[in-house]
């Protein structure tokens, strides 16, 4: 046996590298944070009115961790908003003319601009809370929607205080038709809008689709006139400039900003452009930075610029140097509430680029535009924003895997997700399917997709999906089995002080106690399983139903296929493709708990149902030895066992089917399954009880489709086999989903696996991982993120964070500053590199 | 540094059942590829050096894993020798009276007690290794028996490597070459890769580190190499040697190594590996209750590996054969510069 290891230091923690002055000075300048004079933190905007609110929380019932802020928000926003004067007839239009309106009057005529210096791009400052423009009664109905006793807040909350997880509509996770906004200019897109307008009826201009495509248009005119005022801007400054190169450039980028984004890009700099103010805008629309607005296919649909301009003599490392400039202002995006720290928030944005992947006829699309992106990011990494992801699948060509193992081999970890394309296709294929939307996704276009946020796959241009807007603990069905449908502990609110009485929540599946069967208890389990999605979905459609009143996001809506078509916002479902999408969370939690009450209470007869729940209900303490049993002699998911594999198969089919069985009432939009995760697999392990699996209360949850942390004793292979089988595995040719590949989440799973940096030590092993990569396309899931982590130095980094700022590590789906992240977490980022403990 | 075990060679009666101490998936140290490899329990050497202790006795063995245990004293209660005992230091285990009956692995919660060796039917093998079949296909991978002597249960090894040829897999077998001839032809024509031992060219130095001349060891290897000479399988044939301080890590045992080779095996040797000595198993040796006489030897400094490395290259075999693998010492820091020289004086 030879597991023998080459002593090898770990590969010197990456730092950017072969950046010129000029993209050295805009990164160092980034990274000074909150000390920048110059920053795009949010501007808060006011109609004026005693009523007005800028802020639209429900856009965070997804993100627990500002739910003890949201009252201060929403004060202090509207504390610190600046009026704009309203035209004299503002109050008679639509809802949406009159955001539409706001929002381009702000971004045109208040909110100030600049030029960093030596930057190729314009378009700086773009985070806004504008104000919701309602009147008087709208505001008044909207908060009782809202704020009421059982409004959207309170349901949300007491579905994430109980442990069923969150839900809200959240904005951008999306790919918007940017290959149509550039083909087109935003001249082709008004004069569509304006041609759809004039072919309406009297009837039918007078209502709310007149209104809604009057409101596009006003929107549909925002670029144009943001990019003259920048135009005018760098004239400016191109006249003040004392560098002769400086003072050229301010006037070439004067000129394309008279030209695009209105009309259509010329060259590879001017597409650039014109993207980022496209996208920029998104994100002044919905008054939320980045959240998952992604770009798609960059390297295919720019490729045409780029080619041109190259044959027109471009500098390639320009055209690299003009994407470098690119990647600072997307990270931009973090000032929003820059003096809360570093990342604000949060590190999820997520402004997803895709790179390669399959084309029409099972080619491969991977071009010298692929290579060129690739080398930007490993010049600029580590960096948090644009967020790539490479689409891999069984023919991508050697020269790409060459590059994508030689960045893995480079740094601590892939600084890209990898996509898994017959996977995830079969996953489109699927939803196509299912959902009966084969008009919108075929076997001719589905390899179009991209995935959007952390790695959710949708299609591109037509699709809005809701990709995080429900997150479901599968796991408070196990407990509600448990216990006949109620909390297995009374909620204790650390707000109040005060402890809730237990009441029967979910249906009454009987005494657990008395179950003779396993199969009894299976059946309480399904009961409560259906009971906890229709209250996930209850939930959501508060917030769901008030943003298609009261939230419109007409200039969004100018960039998604269906919504001009319709004359309808993309909240109210304008889009040809409108799912959400209802994410799984703890899993393999639930798969190991089921497992566990098997093995424990039926099979082996270890303990009594009713001495499983005293353990429980104690926290496990008094319980050590039934602890271990669950935790060590129970089978586990993730092992590739077949046994544990078929009841984590049973699990999935079951929370899949009951999912595809509904849809949202207001906007009939059709629920999805999907497995995200976040960070709630860590948040969540503190609200839920223990857990059958052994699991006690405070330690964390599993994430997304990954096995629980250290129950993938049989190594990354095994891992990927368990994965790719709950998933539906494969079949013979054109049988499955897609060719040979089922998919029973189209939304994708995340799927994290941490290598020792041994595994690609020399040239050989390096060729072995590719070869890994590979055998991951037959057997695994839809993507993979890869961490390449020697514990020892993240036990150094936490003892001195001073010598890590750089340091990234991926969490689930998303990367994020290893110093930056709470102990706990880091703890379990370190548990899961050394698998060492449970 | 004489052999404190050793199992003799006692082929398994049924040919449908192994006794396994490990398989090792993602394996990407024996042999081509991404591989699975299969560690057949029992050894016809006991090298004193030896990193896989629990590999050297046919048996199953029990052995106390103190990381995992809590203490809560249900092994004790259910052992029916009563050779289980509570001390400072843990459980320990009376081997005198213990028969390895294994009830207390079998209620251990925590899987502290564990038995190392778990019988497997060829079937039930077959299936498990294939599961990584795509990562073999992707890789160029497969298979590889190893041990242990996977020799020692020759006629499981045999139905078990041909079970792997029937479908397509790429099989390694990695051997002492310790056992009667005719065990050659029990896997030779299953086999594509064999992954040969060559520790000590010295007969008789061969015989105090792992208690065995070795004399069958090089007649075995004459007989593959001829039969590669003749078109017959295997294939492919690597040599391994452990490098070992105060044994094996000379020039002239080396040097003589790679003579025999020339001398012997022109042309059908595909790659020479130098693969350093590796103390991560001091654990294994006190689970066992054994002592080590390798426990505080530190490991080999680079320079010496690389200095045997050409020594081998050196020695008449095509040097582009040559390779060598594992741990060294970290480089001393400037301060640690004393202790470099004493440990260079004993390695020389």
């Amino acid at each position: 046996m030879s597991t023998a290891v080459q002593h090898q230091a770990m590969p010197p923690l990456r730092t950017p590298r072969q950046l010129s002055p000029r993209i050295q000075w805009l990164r160092d300048y980034y990274f000074q944070g909150a000390d920048r004079k110059w920053n795009n933190q949010f501007l808060a905007w006011s109609t004026g009115t005693p009523w007005d609110v800028q802020f639209n929380e429900m856009t965070f019932y997804i993100v627990p961790e500002t739910y003890a802020l949201l009252q201060t928000l929403r004060g202090s926003f509207r504390q610190a908003a600046r009026d704009i004067a309203l035209p004299d007839d503002f109050w008679t239009w639509s809802l949406p003319e009159r955001r539409a309106w706001f929002v381009k009057e702000v971004m045109v005529h208040h909110v100030p601009r600049e030029i960093l210096p030596g930057d190729l791009l314009a378009g700086a400052r773009f985070n806004l809370q504008t104000s919701l423009c309602l009147t008087e009664a709208e505001q008044k109905s909207f908060d009782t929607a809202l704020l009421g006793r059982n409004g959207a807040r309170a349901r949300m909350k007491w579905f994430h205080d109980h442990g069923y997880g969150n839900a809200g509509a959240t904005s951008g996770h999306l790919v918007p038709d940017h290959a149509m906004a550039l083909k087109n200019g935003w001249r082709g897109i008004h004069a569509d809008l304006s041609d759809r307008y004039d072919k309406l009826s009297q009837t039918d201009q007078e209502g709310p689709r007149g209104a809604q495509l009057r409101a596009m248009m006003t929107a549909a005119t925002m670029p144009r006139e943001l990019a003259a005022a920048y135009s005018t801007l760098c004239r400016r400054l191109a006249n003040e400039a004392s560098d002769q190169e400086r003072r050229q450039e301010l006037r070439r980028m004067a000129t394309h900003l008279e030209h695009v984004p209105w009309e259509p890009p010329r060259t590879f700099w001017e597409a650039v452009q014109a993207l980022w103010l496209n996208h920029m805008l998104i994100m002044s629309d919905e008054n939320y930075p980045g959240p998952g607005v992604s770009f798609g296919r960059i390297d295919q649909y720019l490729l045409p610029y780029w080619e041109t301009s190259l044959k027109e003599g471009m500098d390639r490392e320009f055209g690299k140097e003009i994407l470098k400039c690119f990647w600072v202002h997307c990270n931009t995006v973090y000032d929003a509430m820059i003096r809360n720290g570093r990342q604000g928030i949060t590190a999820g944005f997520g402004q997803l680029i895709t790179l390669s992947g399959l084309g029409p006829d099972g080619r491969d699309m991977t071009n010298d535009l692929t290579y060129a992106i690739l080398e930007v990011i490993d010049d600029m990494s580590p960096i948090l924003e644009p967020k790539p992801n490479v689409r891999l699948h069984r023919n991508s060509p050697t020269a790409l895997m060459d590059k994508v193992v030689d960045m893995i081999s480079d740094s601590q970890g892939a600084p890209f997700l990898l996509n898994f394309d017959e996977r995830s296709m079969a996953g489109m294929m699927r939803e196509a399917e299912r959902a009966g939307c084969r008009e919108w996704i075929r076997p001719d276009n589905v390899h179009d997709y991209a995935p959007v946020g952390c790695l959710e796959n949708t299609m591109v241009g037509n699709d809005r999906s809701g990709t995080v807007d429900c997150n479901l603990n599968l796991l408070k069905a196990v407990e509600l089995a448990l216990t006949g449908g109620r909390d297995l502990l009374p909620f204790h609110d650390p707000m109040t002080g005060k402890t809730e009485p237990v009441t029967q929540a979910g249906p009454s599946t009987g005494d657990a106690a008395a179950f003779a069967r396993w199969e009894q208890f299976w059946l309480a389990y399904s009961e409560q399983t259906a009971y906890i999605i229709r209250k996930c979905v209850d939930t959501y459609e508060c917030s769901e139903s008030a943003r298609a009143v009261y939230f419109p996001t007409p200039y969004l809506s100018c960039l998604v296929r269906g919504c001009a078509e319709k004359g309808r916002d993309v909240t109210r479902g304008g889009a040809e493709l409108n799912f959400t999408t209802l994410e799984a969370v703890t899993f393999a939690t639930t798969v190991d708990s089921l497992l566990a009450i098997k093995y424990l209470v039926f099979d082996c007869q270890k303990c009594s149902m009713a001495e499983l729940m005293a353990a429980l209900r104690a926290n496990w303490s008094g319980f050590e030895v039934l602890q271990a049993m669950a935790r060590n002699k129970a089978p586990k998911y993730g092992r590739d066992d077949d046994e544990a594999d078929a009841m984590a198969r049973q699990v999935m089919d079951l929370w899949t089917d009951l999912t595809w069985q509904h849809r949202t009432t207001s906007t009939h939009r059709q629920f999805r399954p999907g497995m995200l995760s976040w960070n709630y697999w860590a948040g969540d392990g503190f609200v839920m009880a223990a857990s059958a699996d052994g699991r006690p209360r405070g330690q964390f949850l599993s994430n997304a489709i990954c096995p629980s942390n250290g129950a993938d004793i049989k190594g990354p292979t095994a891992n990927a086999n368990s994965v790719g089988k709950v998933l539906g595995g494969r079949a013979a040719e054109g049988t499955a989903d897609w060719d040979d590949t089922f998919n029973c989440l189209p939304n994708g799973a995340s799927h994290t696996i941490t290598f020792h940096p041994a595994i690609i030590r020399d040239p050989a092993h390096q060729n072995k991982f590719k070869a890994f990569l590979k055998g991951y396309a037959e057997n695994g899931g839809t993507c993979l993120q890869v961490n390449m982590l020697d514990p020892d130095m993240l036990r150094d980094a936490q003892q001195h964070p001073e010598n890590y700022p750089h340091l990234l590590v991926r969490i689930t789906g998303y990367n994020t500053y290893f110093t930056a992240i709470g102990k706990e977490l880091q703890n379990e980022v370190i548990e899961r590199v050394s698998h060492q403990g449970y | 540094m004489h052999a404190t075990e050793n199992d003799l060679p006692a082929d398994d009666a049924k040919d449908s059942l192994a006794t396994l101490f490990e398989i090792q998936r993602l394996s990407t140290e024996d042999g081509p590829g991404i591989r699975t490899t299969v560690f057949f329990k029992g050894c016809s050497l006991a090298c004193a050096w030896c990193h896989n202790p629990e590999s050297i006795s046919a048996r199953p063995q029990l052995h106390w894993i103190a990381s995992r245990c809590i203490g809560c004293g249900t092994c004790g209660t259910v052992c029916p020798e009563d050779a289980l005992k509570r001390t400072a230091e843990g459980v320990a285990i009376d081997r005198a009276h213990c028969t390895t009956c294994g009830a207390c692995a079998a209620e251990c919660p925590s899987t502290a007690m564990e038995i190392i060796g778990t019988h497997w039917h060829l079937d039930a093998l077959v299936h498990e290794v294939l599961k990584d079949q795509a990562y073999f296909a992707s890789s160029g991978g497969g298979v590889t028996a190893g041990g242990g002597e996977p020799g020692l249960q020759a006629s499981f090894l045999s139905a078990f490597l041909q079970a792997l040829k029937q479908a397509n897999i790429h099989t390694a077998v990695d051997t002492c070459g310790c056992y009667p001839a005719q065990t050659l032809d029990a896997f030779l024509p299953f086999t594509d890769l064999v992954l040969y031992d060559i520790k000590e060219i010295d007969p008789e130095r061969h015989r105090t580190f792992t208690g065995r001349g070795n004399a069958q060891i090089l007649d075995n290897l004459r007989t593959i190499g001829a039969r590669m000479v003749s078109g017959a399988a295997p294939q492919e044939l690597w040599i391994r040697t452990p490098v070992i301080p105060q044994a094996t890590a000379t020039e002239a045992n080396i040097a003589g190594i790679g003579q025999w080779i020339a001398a012997h095996l022109k042309g059908t040797v595909a790659r020479w590996e130098l693969c350093a000595f590796n103390n991560l198993c001091r654990d294994k040796y006190l689970r066992l209750d054994r002592d080590w006489s390798y426990n505080s030897q530190p490991l080999l400094p680079l320079d010496t590996l690389e200095q045997l490395a050409d020594v081998a290259r050196r020695s008449g075999v095509d040097p582009a054969i040559v390779h060598w693998s594992g741990p060294t010492r970290k480089p001393p820091a400037p301060s640690d510069e004393k202790q470099e020289r004493s440990t260079a004086a004993t390695t020389a």
